[in-house]
């Protein structure tokens, strides 16, 4: 993979941080997927990698057709203020993926590139759930981590592994449906998915 | 067969008529945990002869745990009635709150069954991860905000750990030679050769999102605020067995690694979140806190001890956490399953300390006291002596001071435990109900397996430091 598509993906992945909009930022997590798919459809080189190109096309799919349904029905009367503004949450993000890029050296994958942006996207998933107050953006903090191990995955010596991609895939749905079911009665009960109002559960 | 049953059972549950759930996830709850017994009996018989395959694995330490989840899993789809009769608030519509509370808990039993006897990294991982998205949607069941709070949190901190762990297991893939993520069996981890460095952070990536799943110190959050919330059948099987399946792949995956980043290293990891979860539960268990809260931090405390057990690796160590494994297990699971009928007598306990329920109701009051009194470590409890062979391990392994701060440690729980024992058991009781307590013929029966399960497990104790079991747990999978 160039090193141009890799810095595409962080970048994608910087943009979560400083949209405000849920619908744009389920936009570019989906496309962040798709792009990795084209790759992976390019670099396949038999039925198997074929297979686990689907299954992340299947995951990236389904989970944005999932998040947009969930957004069309949780239309919010009162947006959710950010408690960061979003160059902070920008600096810090970049700060935190700079530091693990810094701190782990290398990591086996086929391209330096490559190496330093599953890095800097997983910094930049773990940044999104832990910054951003909405709570569907924790959610796609989720999904920016696992982009990055497809990315990573991709980018093996040996090849990504199809049982192990279509399991990922199909963990990660399951998953989301779940939090699609959580977040519809956050938000009737608390009229926004504010994860402010997820604290009150402390000793 | 020992997880085609639930998982078949899971399917079933949706295709029959509601009123015959309850009756038919009874009657298949029985062969399912005969099969794990069985199996486990087979491994615990012949511990110097592991299967060992790419995909599956059988050895003692899997064996011992099919057999404690079988074990949990049975009893809690035994007690289920009890907190589905009594229970109004749901998270699924209310026609199908039965059909699905089924099926989802079949379903988390039966990936529960599986994570054991996983002979790869990849699929441990895998299954380990689709425990979330099962036992997430039973810990917001009720569907109450606190509840919800619970599930959501769970859901996103467990979620973000699994997903640190892979990336873990990815880079210990790019540095075996075989290639891929299915060569990762356990076998092939001590192959890896992309040098030590590399492999340690590999580790302490892998451990580290490990943790947040098992619920070690210090990224513990969840641990607290999903055992409260959660139906009591589900704490019970959250508690005592899905925090040791995690825990046996975080030791299979240290067993596995040692050669590459040193056996000193790799227990120092595991004796550091031990330590941690030690030390931050203490202080909660000296405080009044609700009943299963109390339990959530208890949870903690056990799960740093059975840590420290493996980070020790000594046969007196792996003597002592065996016992503690299934101990725990009863223990725990008795102390949740009470919280029904806890609930049942004082709704209040959802949410505030309790006392006095052995004046007030005392054959609650004593299940209550028999599991407080077992986890707390209080002679004959198994639990004294596993911790006392945990200790023992320590000094035995040649880490005094990790040893004394175990042991240091685990007084002080005892008594921020034993002074809850007093209050919950003797303490003044306030004005309650007298009527009919939900569950509790059930509890009394359970009660007594346990006390024969507990004093069974305090006599192996003494026998198990010098049998073949604990050479196989040495050995691991070699």
């Amino acid at each position: 993979m160039s090193g141009a598509l890799v810095w595409t993906l962080v970048a994608l992945g910087l943009a979560v941080m400083v949209v405000r909009r849920r619908s744009l930022a389920v936009a570019i997590v989906t496309a962040q997927a798709l792009i990795l798919v084209g790759v992976a459809l390019e670099e396949a080189e038999s039925t198997g990698d074929v297979l686990a190109a689907g299954a992340l096309a299947v995951r990236a799919l389904v989970l944005g057709g999932l998040f947009f349904l969930l957004v069309s029905r949780t239309r919010s009367m009162r947006p959710v203020r950010a408690r960061i503004a979003p160059l902070a949450r920008a600096g810090i993000a970049v700060a935190f993926a700079l530091a693990l890029t810094w701190l782990v050296p290398t990591i086996g994958l086929v391209s330096r590139d490559a190496e330093r942006g599953v890095l800097a996207l997983v910094a930049l998933g773990l940044a999104t759930a832990a910054l951003r107050r909405a709570t569907l953006f924790q959610i796609i903090g989720i999904v920016l981590v696992e982009n990055a191990l497809a990315l990573a995955a991709l980018e093996l010596p040996g090849g990504a592994s199809t049982a192990i991609e279509l399991g990922v895939a199909l963990d990660l749905i399951l998953v989301a449906l779940v939090a699609v079911v959580f977040y519809e009665r956050i938000f009737a009960e608390h009229g926004a998915g504010d994860s402010a109002a997820l604290r009150t559960l402390r000793d | 067969m020992v997880l085609g049953i639930p998982a078949l059972t899971t399917a079933a549950i949706l295709l029959v008529p509601e009123r015959l759930v309850p009756m038919f996830a009874r009657a298949a709850a029985l062969p399912t945990a005969a099969l794990a017994f069985t199996l486990s009996a087979l491994a615990l018989s012949r511990p110097s002869e592991p299967v060992v395959g790419d995909w599956l694995v059988l050895d003692v330490a899997g064996g011992l745990l099919v057999g404690v989840i079988g074990g949990v899993g049975l009893a809690s789809v035994l007690v289920s009635p009890a907190y589905l009769d009594g229970g109004v608030d749901t998270l699924v519509s209310r026609k199908r709150r039965q059909k699905i509370y089924y099926a989802v808990l079949y379903a988390f039993w039966a990936i529960l069954l599986a994570v054991p006897l996983a002979g790869n990294l990849g699929a441990a991982w895998l299954l380990v991860e689709a425990t979330t998205a099962a036992s997430g949607l039973l810990v917001g069941f009720s569907g109450k905000p606190r509840a919800l709070e619970a599930g959501w949190k769970y859901l996103v901190l467990t979620s973000l750990g699994l997903g640190v762990a892979l990336l873990g297991i990815v880079m210990l893939a790019a540095g075996i030679s075989e290639g891929g993520l299915d060569a990762l069996s356990w076998e092939t981890l001590g192959t890896y050769s992309g040098g030590r460095e590399t492999a340690l952070i590999a580790y302490l990536l892998l451990v580290a999102g490990l943790a947040a799943k098992i619920g070690w110190a210090p990224v513990h959050n969840w641990l607290p605020d999903a055992h409260s919330e959660s139906p009591p059948p589900v704490s019970a099987l959250l508690s005592a067995v899905l925090l040791p399946a995690v825990l046996l792949v975080a030791w299979r995956s240290e067993h596995a690694l040692a050669p590459v980043v040193g056996t000193h290293t790799a227990e120092t990891v595991l004796i550091f979140f031990g330590l941690a979860s030690l030390a931050v539960a203490v202080p909660f268990l000296w405080r009044s806190l609700p009943w299963k809260r109390l339990l959530a931090y208890s949870s903690l405390e056990h799960m740093g001890v059975i840590a420290l057990g493996i980070g020790f690796g000594t046969p007196l160590a792996l003597a002592g956490v065996a016992i503690h494994v299934a101990a725990h297990a009863v223990a725990k699971a008795l102390g949740f399953y009470a919280a029904t009928s806890l609930l049942s007598h004082d709704p209040r306990a959802g949410e505030h300390p309790v006392t006095g329920v052995g004046r007030s109701k005392p054959a609650l009051g004593t299940t209550m006291g028999i599991s407080l009194a077992a986890l707390s470590g209080l002679p004959p409890s198994p639990l004294f002596v596993s911790e006392v062979l945990i200790v023992a391990g320590g000094f035995q392994a040649g880490r005094p001071w990790a040893a004394a701060a175990t042991a240091l440690l685990l007084a002080l729980g005892f008594l921020g435990l034993a002074h809850a024992l007093i209050e919950i058991t003797a303490g003044d009781s306030p004005p309650r109900d007298p009527g009919p307590v939900a569950g509790l013929r059930g509890l009394t029966a359970l009660t007594g397996v346990s006390v024969v399960l507990l004093l069974g497990l305090a006599a192996l104790a003494v026998v198990l430091p010098e049998s073949d079991l604990v050479d196989a747990l040495m050995r691991g999978l070699s």
